[in-house]
């Protein structure tokens, strides 16, 4: 251990002197931060469902950029050869190496959760097991960013590495790019991709699930973690032309191999472990909407976007329709009598199904977006009890990825059909809330 | 004097390149030992892996009563270092090196005496990329004795040094000496080597072409040799030169003549005669013995020469 300390205490003071990983390390998962924040700003909390995302985009940067960047320019500067020269075993170099950038990662993710809070986003439900599910992607990625170190030669190499892991796990590996927006085949590639599991372990530990729903996703991060330090350890050179270094190069196998075990494990489920899905904000209080009460209600956030924006318009009552617009309104209100989805056995899903008139509307951007909402909170409140109502929208609100939607409306006179599942659900769950406002007389 | 660094019949390839070819040597305890050589020779690759940051082909190396090979954290704590190609982080400051690369020993210099030792002091908390070229070697050599070394291996330390450094680094050696460290010191500068070097080694694509001290390896002729600088106006003849009492050969020097003459007082008296005999004015005139460059040329021509076993 002689140095060991020493090492890692003067690597962490030289980051802080290096305004360039200052700025990679702490204003770059920002951009990443600020980027989910425009993509989600009609969320009820706009980022809160996308912790997992920015966060684990955060990590992945650092550690396969950040980390075999900072190792592999020290090898290259003949740095590594004068450690050769002491009796410093490898392994303090790396661990000390390692350690200093799990604090800089903990560092800038704490950044982005204290400028997520600033936005609206709540505190981590379980702020230990957020710290948990945080350690493992970073233990994760870290593996994956000193196998890279060793594989590369320089630093351009290392650029070209990152870039074959990072690219890839953003877009298909569940990352970046949710999962629900995903085609088939691609979501079954992300069991295969360690981000989806360190997604699903830090918005679960935000979200406040109990350590065994995400303990599969943990497991995950740690066999992969371990494959990338066992690598990496049999990979490690202290100078580029060291002899057998391209010989040891198919330890880097390990890693791939971790991957497609976790891939296995996932789909094949012979342990029984099923990845949890991330669940919303507050997600765990109620058992089913009967129970939901008057000051459960007052706890939805009723942060909304304007009725006479674009995004789930509303029209005042002096906007009265004319011509072809009242034509096909009176249509549609005609067809929604007998429509059978608005009377099917479950009364939830049946709000669920007329709330999906007014999204798809919107979502479609048919001229009669603004007023279908107006319609359809009529048919809801000439439907069920004002009471029941209420509670049916506030679970709405609250659990807007619960039961299923319908993308078409073809059958009411509405042509079209809505792409992006995601999307939809967010404009139901506005509509839900804007509609609990109404009803229930609440300023917003 | 004991042998405190011994080669054994070392080779080291780097592909198909026979780096190091059988070389044997041994260094005694408190000398200062030089190796010679062109670059390309082997010396660097014969540091390396005695340092261990190379693992011999074959042969057998023992440094401070450790083998680099089977011994390395051993060794590493008994020897210091100064190679080529190693730098140190841009924002790292000179107190903070020596104490970094101190904590790794057991035994270590206090960082304030060697920053004082090497001049450093002004400097001790400026960023590693505002030294001077000067100052970096000085560093990288005080780094080779932060952990009070019994054996020091510095790989041309003086490269890249002005002359007031090099003179300085030459002082700090003489010193390291006096207090009983040994010095393998590798150079293709003659000159530093013959002030230096107690013995020295010559290496020549990877063989040993010879070993002793700096006298010992000049030839036995070369020692009553000397050379005679001649610059006059007007200028004289080849033949008239070539005709002087002692004088064995002459050569073209710029506008001067360089003459070899292995009996110095009656060639200087026969060229006097000449030269008052003209009514020359002497421009320059100087004479010179046989330096280690003569031998080192010489020896290194005669294996070229040599028809290949």
């Amino acid at each position: 251990m002689k140095g060991w300390w020493t090492h890692a205490v003067i690597s962490l003071r030289l980051h802080f002197r290096n305004r360039l990983a200052l700025v990679y390390g702490y204003v770059f998962p920002l951009l990443y931060l600020a980027v989910c924040w425009v993509i989600y700003r009609h969320e009820s909390v706009p980022l809160a469902r996308h912790c997992g995302e920015f966060l684990t985009i955060g990590i992945l940067g650092g550690a396969c950029f950040g980390l075999p960047t900072t190792l592999v320019s020290e090898r290259e500067r003949g740095l590594w050869r004068r450690y050769r020269l002491t009796p410093a075993p490898s392994w303090t170099l790396l661990t000390g190496t390692a350690l200093v950038r799990y604090l800089v990662l903990l560092g800038a993710g704490l950044v982005q959760l204290v400028v997520a809070r600033l936005t609206g986003v709540p505190w981590p439900v379980d702020p230990v097991g957020l710290l948990l599910a945080f350690t493992c992607a970073a233990f994760a990625f870290i593996g994956l960013g000193l196998v890279i170190a060793m594989l590369a030669d320089n630093v351009t190499a290392v650029q070209a590495l990152g870039q074959c892991v990072f690219l890839p796990m953003l877009v298909i590996g569940g990352v970046a790019v949710p999962l629900s927006a995903l085609p088939e085949w691609a979501g079954q590639v992300s069991f295969f991709s360690p981000g989806r599991y360190s997604v699903e372990a830090i918005q679960s530990a935000i979200t406040g699930t109990e350590l065994s729903a995400r303990a599969f996703a943990e497991i995950m991060l740690v066999v992969n973690g371990v494959a990338g330090v066992t690598a990496a350890s049999l990979l490690f050179r202290w100078d580029v032309g060291e002899a057998g270094a391209g010989v040891r190069r198919g330890w880097a196998g390990l890693v791939m191999v971790s991957w497609l075990a976790i891939g296995w494990l996932a789909l094949e489920g012979e342990f029984g472990f099923r990845p949890a899905p991330a669940e919303p904000v507050a997600a765990r209080r109620f058992a089913s909407w009967q129970k939901i009460g008057a000051a459960d209600v007052a706890r939805v956030d009723f942060d909304l976007p304007p009725d006479t924006g674009v995004v789930t318009p509303i029209a005042v009552e002096d906007d009265v329709p004319d011509g072809d617009l009242a034509e096909e309104l009176q249509v549609m209100h005609s067809r929604l009598a007998d429509w059978a989805p608005r009377r099917g056995p479950v009364p939830l899903q049946a709000v669920r199904n007329l709330l999906c008139v007014a999204a798809v509307s919107d979502v479609l951007q048919q001229p009669v977006e603004r007023h279908v909402p107006a319609i359809i909170l009529q048919t809801l409140r000439e439907s069920y009890p004002k009471a029941q109502l209420i509670k049916m929208l506030t679970w709405i609100a609250l659990h807007p990825e619960e039961g299923s939607v319908i993308r078409s409306l073809d059958d009411l006179g509405i042509p079209g059909e809505v792409g992006d599942e995601t999307e939809l659900r967010q404009r139901m769950r506005v509509y839900a809330t804007k509609f609990v406002v109404r009803l229930t007389g609440r300023p917003h | 004097m004991s042998a405190h660094i011994s080669i054994v019949d070392l080779v080291k390839h780097y592909g198909p390149t026979r780096a190091v070819d059988g070389i044997s040597l041994e260094v005694r305890r408190g000398e200062i030992f030089g190796l010679l050589g062109a670059n390309g020779a082997g010396k660097t690759t014969t540091l390396e892996c005695l340092t261990g940051l190379r693992r011999p082909d074959s042969g057998e190396l023992r440094i401070a009563g450790h083998d680099p090979v089977r011994e390395p954290r051993a060794a590493c704590e008994r020897v210091g270092a100064a190679l080529q190609r190693s730098e140190l982080p841009d924002r790292l400051t000179p107190r903070e090196a020596l104490g970094l690369f101190g904590s790794f020993f057991s035994r270590r210099a206090e960082p304030g005496r060697l920053l004082s030792r090497f001049k450093l002091t002004e400097h001790a908390d400026a960023p590693y990329r505002a030294l001077s070229g000067g100052q970096r070697q000085r560093l990288a050599l005080a780094l080779a004795f932060v952990n009070e070394p019994e054996v020091v291996l510095l790989d041309e330390p003086a490269a890249g040094l002005d002359p007031q450094a090099r003179e300085e680094l030459h002082a700090l050696l003489l010193e390291v000496r006096a207090a009983g460290q040994t010095v393998l010191l590798s150079t293709h500068d003659l000159g530093e080597a013959e002030k230096l070097c107690d013995r020295v080694a010559v290496i020549h694509r990877g063989r040993l072409v010879a070993t002793g001290t700096p006298a010992d390896l000049r030839p036995a002729g070369a020692r009553r040799t000397q050379w005679i600088r001649l610059r006059v106006q007007p200028d004289v003849h080849h033949d008239q030169l070539g005709r002087l009492a002692g004088v064995r050969s002459v050569q073209r020097e710029g506008l001067g003549w360089v003459l070899e003459s292995t009996e110095v007082p009656a060639s200087m008296m026969a060229l006097g005669a000449l030269l008052v005999g003209m009514r020359a004015e002497v421009l320059e005139l100087q004479t010179a013995a046989p330096t280690l460059l003569q031998a080192y040329l010489g020896l290194t021509q005669e294996v070229e020469e040599r028809p290949a076993s």
